[in-house]
């Protein structure tokens, strides 16, 4: 092919990919490409295998290094689970109590659903377009579909490739979480910063309203993809940043850099009344 | 250079990618493997196959980053092109000349994904200018070296498997 052929066609798939992005950049949501999925479905595996190796080789030495001091660490951990067992048993208790408070008054507390563990296959949370790649085995994720760690939120899928998942990080340049504070209970969105060091912003708190460092940030269970009461994050700093709303820095609850396997929440039923009159209600 | 050839250096790539990611987590942002490959297949001045193979390269490096899909589809394609554009001009025969080239493709990929971001996205929030501009700095310089270290290891392989035949064909005569 003579280079003004070649010409026309680096002309033909610049403006493809031009187009490609400009429409997904344009969509309020982040939508998926045939070409995604395919890569997914490729990438997956491969980076699956490398976790696997390296979590191998990285476990056979620690178990080299650990051997001493296994016994006196299960020792311990069985303290600390009888000590979980009992404070299951009070809570339960409470569960029971809070139920019952609940029926006197008719409130009907957000069922937050189940959890399912699910490893992380590829992690990037250094760059700018940071993600996230999920393995979620034979039961595949759903678009939307919570992801959290133990200290709390890390994002929610949007992508899905049979059964691997693509995660946009709470973090995210593009990320926004319905946020509330625990103390005050004041509402706002919490946005990811997308900036170097990972951090988030809880923006529309009104100038009025009482924030200061350390106050916990959980999600608010408006947004219709997050469940109330997950731990987003701290407030770390609080500036007066226009006339009407606060400039609060909030650092997230999670550890991106830290996670090798997360959780995916499925979202509880609705309650079957609802289903009837709207079948794609969602809680 | 032949497709098969390409194929295995953009697999070669993903594994070094995956394998960098998971035991340095800073690796994506230090340097862009992808990069390499593509810039070192463009060397030798073939526009077309270069350009296609920059678009599959930036393709997966989509697959595997959280921004818009295309984005590196983009920049990779347009890059290779013009590495194998300039590959037509130059003579390069010192790895210094593979540095430079491949440092100078680093940087016009991060120009090119920025600008992009910026025009396109709603909320691109790139990092600060001088931020940005270390971290380009630092990333092109890691990717040269990179490419130079593969170009001299290509090379020395490439000698050494000649020299082998040569001394296979010299044994055959003598026989």
């Amino acid at each position: 092919m003579d280079e003004r052929r070649t010409g026309y066609l680096l002309t033909l798939l610049l403006l493809g990919q031009l187009v490609l992005v400009a429409v997904e950049g344009a969509r309020s949501t982040r939508s998926r490409t045939y070409a995604e999925v395919i890569g997914m479905r490729l990438l997956g595996p491969l980076a699956r295998a490398v976790t696997a190796a390296t979590g191998a080789a990285s476990e056979l030495g620690h178990k080299v290094r650990l051997q001493g001091r296994l016994l006196e660490e299960n020792r311990r951990l069985r303290r600390q689970v009888e000590e979980q067992r009992l404070r299951l048993l009070r809570l339960g208790d409470v569960e029971q109590e809070l139920s019952r408070l609940g029926d006197a008054v008719r409130y009907s507390a957000p069922l937050v659903g189940e959890i399912r563990a699910v490893d992380v296959v590829y992690a990037d949370h250094a760059s700018w377009l940071r993600s996230l790649m999920l393995y979620t085995g034979a039961r595949p994720a759903a678009v939307n579909q919570p992801v959290l760690s133990a200290a709390g939120l890390v994002g929610r899928v949007v992508v899905v490739a049979g059964s691997y998942a693509k995660v946009q990080l709470v973090t995210d340049r593009a990320a926004a979480v319905g946020g509330m504070i625990l103390r005050t209970r004041r509402q706002g969105v919490v946005r990811g910063s997308g900036q170097e060091g990972g951090g988030l912003s809880l923006d529309y708190i009104p100038l009025s309203a009482d924030v200061r460092p350390g106050d916990i940030v959980l999600t608010a269970g408006i947004d219709g993809v997050y469940p109330r009461g997950i731990p987003v994050g701290t407030v770390v700093s609080v500036e007066a940043g226009g006339q009407l709303f606060h400039k609060i820095g909030v650092a997230p609850a999670v550890d991106l850099g830290a996670l090798d396997q997360v959780y995916l929440l499925e979202h509880a039923q609705p309650p079957s009344e609802l289903q009837k009159v709207a079948p794609d209600a969602r809680r | 250079m032949p497709a098969a050839k390409r194929i295995a250096g953009l697999a070669f790539a993903v594994l070094v990618h995956f394998l960098g990611t998971r035991l340095l987590p800073a690796f994506p942002q230090r340097v862009d493997v992808f990069l390499v490959v593509v810039t070192l297949s463009a060397l030798d001045g073939a526009t077309l196959p270069a350009m296609l193979f920059g678009l599959l390269a930036g393709q997966v490096q989509d697959t595997l980053a959280g921004g818009n899909f295309g984005l590196f589809g983009f920049a990779d394609t347009a890059v290779a092109y013009g590495m194998a554009r300039l590959a037509q001009r130059l003579v390069i025969q010192r790895a210094t000349g593979v540095f430079a080239v491949v440092s100078f493709a680093s940087l016009l990929q991060q120009v090119i994904v920025a600008a992009l971001a910026f025009l396109l996205l709603p909320n691109p929030s790139l990092p600060g200018p001088l931020s940005l501009l270390a971290q380009d700095a630092v990333k092109a310089a890691v990717c040269g070296l990179l490419g130079m270290m593969i170009y001299g290891a290509a090379r020395r392989f490439r000698l050494a498997a000649e020299a082998r035949r040569r001394g296979r064909m010299g044994r055959l005569r003598l026989g």
